[in-house]
């Protein structure tokens, strides 16, 4: 029996491959051993810095039989193929969010993580933040007693898209705000209502960022199944000046109380004197997600546990964000896939 | 030095108490009667202002030196009494919302061109120091276009006047609180809204006929977009909360009236906090020129003395609950309603 899992990244396009390549080589049973990425520089700049193997071909890495899992921080569009190759490889497989384009892709993907036995694991970093799993306990508890409406905010500074430029190439990416932004939040909705959302209305606005191809700025809102009202704000509208990178924030009003949560506000304020101009910046001390996210994918391997964010999960969030567009083009409401 | 205005307030409620106070203040005015429903404790108002006492619309009528009559009461009652006054040739401040139809707001405008009076509706929020400041911002062009916003204005449900809580006086909280934040937005996007999705519901007090929750998606001519959250679901200890974020082109403004707390005060028994520019009914200077109410009564009189159109007029005013309206319609039809709003 093993008891150390070893990792290969497939894809590094995606931000968090740092982080979560981080927090894996942090834990004792955990090791990133190889990357694929089909962008050479940035394949090879990941094996440096992790001083691993760089494959040219996803097919390769997936041949090495101590690999048990791989992380998929590819362009969105790419997770769909990579996770087909990973599951006919018998490798378990942690994937960014969102989980796929089409919803379609998304089922296929389940399906065959299934049928092949392996792991799947959406990157729903939320599910394993100390202050979102606190408010999933006070809720459980009956804290506020039943959940009626839940209003969040998921916004990013919007000079953060633009320093990987696959996130504004809709061909990489599958959209913009929308597609990159909504699921968090449609997952801790989903998780806290117990209750999936049976309409969709998203209003779409005019760019902040005229200068990109895809939408910055977008409102939804979330009818669930159980009647409670959800609302998401994912835009990518915080000024480029801004402290922070951004929040994550979810005011939850049930019949006995309210929580309001926001999750990144644990921070020291610094500002040095440089220069007059010089800007107020926030540093975080509080919960590492991607940390707590990663110990439990490599918890559910050797344990052989049912991951806490599944490719359900992942699903049900395309599902929301295809919806999301399909109201924003018509103009209406309407139930998600 | 010519006659001071005469000014009656109608209504002694909670803003009919607060503009009380505030034209004690305004030194081009005298006050001078209040009238109310029940003549005990109108009496006890007056007393507490030295002003008269009335409880009949027609002996108030009758009074020559009352120039602007301040009206208070449940919103539902307003266009009788601001159109009752304005034949009578006396300008009138009217409290916000305007009306709960458009048929009476546009009755009551018409009233005011008809009768050249004055008439202004108490959008006070444009007078906060607080929102001055963000139209002064945008106004520079320090945001850019505004592009996106979110407003949240909330707190407990108003059980200390009872009328908010029944949806034929007060119209519910998506007409007599969003109000504020849409007529504030309109302002400063300097758009017309077009277009509304809204969820208002009863969603925590089951028990009474007024919608206690309110999220309002606007759509603006120009393709901006903003999330309006008027919430009375909040429980009994939640402070009486406004946020606004409003992020542009060329950068973003944040406000939230829970942070900037000049002065707290904490005992065994509680905790409060006081902003005491902005809470007239605690003014710790007199005058106390940062207070919004103060301050919108004082831009109407001057809108009488120098014939100007004031700020908030009957026009503002009607926009703002034309998207209320709207608002509602949406949330009953669950679909986005287009401006401009036709009633029935």
């Amino acid at each position: 029996m093993v008891n150390k899992v070893r990792f290969g990244f497939l894809g590094t396009a995606h931000f968090h491959a740092d982080s979560y390549g981080r927090a894996i080589n942090q834990l004792p049973d955990g090791e990133v051993v190889a990357v694929y990425d089909d962008d050479e520089r940035l394949g090879k700049e990941f094996a440096q810095k992790f001083n691993i193997e760089y494959y040219k071909s996803p097919d390769d890495l997936l041949k090495r039989e101590d690999i048990d899992a791989v992380v998929i921080t590819a362009e969105n569009v790419k997770h769909y193929h990579l996770v087909v190759k990973a599951a006919e490889a018998g490798k378990h497989i942690l994937c960014e969010k969102p989980i796929a384009v089409t919803v379609e892709h998304a089922d296929d993907m389940i399906k065959r993580a299934e049928k092949a036995g392996v792991k799947f694991q959406t990157c729903y970093v939320m599910r394993y933040h100390s202050a979102s799993v606190l408010v999933k306990n006070l809720i459980e508890d009956g804290a506020i007693g039943k959940v009626l409406a839940l209003v969040g905010t998921n916004k990013l500074n919007c000079s953060l898209p633009l320093l990987r430029g696959w996130f504004t190439r809709p061909e990489l990416s599958g959209g913009g705000a929308v597609m990159d932004h909504t699921v968090h939040l449609a997952d801790l909705i989903r998780w806290y209502t117990k209750s999936e959302a049976t309409e969709v209305y998203t209003e779409i606005g005019k760019n902040i960022n005229p200068k990109i191809g895809v939408e910055d700025n977008f409102l939804t809102t979330l009818r669930m199944e159980n009647g409670a009202i959800g609302h998401i704000d994912g835009s990518w509208s915080y000024a480029a000046g801004l402290y922070t990178w951004g929040d994550v924030t979810l005011e939850i009003i049930g019949t006995e109380g309210v929580i309001l949560l926001d999750a990144f506000r644990q921070n020291i304020y610094y500002v040095g004197m440089e220069s007059p101009n010089d800007k107020l910046t926030w540093y975080y001390y509080g919960c590492d997600p991607d940390l707590e996210m990663i110990k439990s994918f490599i918890e559910c391997i050797l344990c052989d546990k049912e991951p806490i964010a599944t490719g359900f999960d992942g699903r049900q969030g395309v599902a929301i964000t295809i919806a999301s567009y399909e109201s924003a083009k018509i103009g209406r409401p309407i139930k998600p896939k | 030095m010519v006659d001071k205005l005469g000014v009656a307030v109608i209504g002694y409620g909670f803003m009919g108490t607060t503009h009380l106070s505030a034209w004690k203040y305004i030194e081009e005015c005298e006050l001078k009667a209040v009238m109310g429903r029940t003549l005990e404790k109108v009496k006890e108002v007056a007393k507490k202002f030295e002003v008269e006492a009335y409880t009949s619309l027609e002996e108030l009528l009758r009074r020559k030196d009352i120039d602007i009559i301040d009206i208070c009461t449940p919103t539902n009652t307003h266009a009788k009494y601001a159109i009752t006054f304005m034949e009578a040739g006396k300008h009138v401040f009217v409290e916000k919302p305007i009306a709960l139809s458009l048929k009476d707001a546009d009755e009551m405008i018409r009233s005011a061109k008809k009768n050249r009076v004055k008439f202004m509706v108490g959008h006070v929020l444009r007078f906060f120091p607080e929102y001055m400041k963000i139209k002064e911002i945008i106004d520079r062009g320090m945001i850019g276009e505004p592009v996106i916003a979110r407003a949240f204005r909330g707190g407990p449900i108003p059980e200390w006047s009872p009328w908010f809580l029944d949806k034929s006086q007060s119209g519910g909280v998506a007409i007599d609180l969003a109000i504020h934040d849409i007529d504030f937005l309109m302002w400063v996007f300097n758009q017309r809204v077009e277009s509304v999705y809204a969820k208002v519901e009863r969603l925590v007090h089951k028990d009474i006929t007024a919608e206690d929750y309110a999220l309002i998606n606007l759509r603006f001519e120009n393709g901006g977009i903003a999330l309006v959250e008027a919430n009375w679901a909040l429980p009994k200890q939640f402070p009486f909360t406004m946020k606004l974020e409003i992020d542009g082109t060329k950068g973003m403004i944040m406000s939230d009236n829970q942070s900037p707390v000049p002065v707290k005060l904490i005992t065994n028994e509680k905790v409060a906090s006081f902003a005491p520019e902005t809470l007239p009914w605690r003014p710790a200077v007199h005058p106390f020129p940062l207070d919004p109410y103060y301050r919108e009564l004082k831009h109407f009189v001057e809108c009488i003395l120098e014939d100007k159109t004031p700020m908030t007029d009957g026009e503002a005013a009607r926009n703002s609950l034309e998207v209320c309206l709207a608002a509602l319609k949406s949330a009953e039809l669950n679909t986005p309603v287009r401006l401009p709003f036709k009633e029935g």
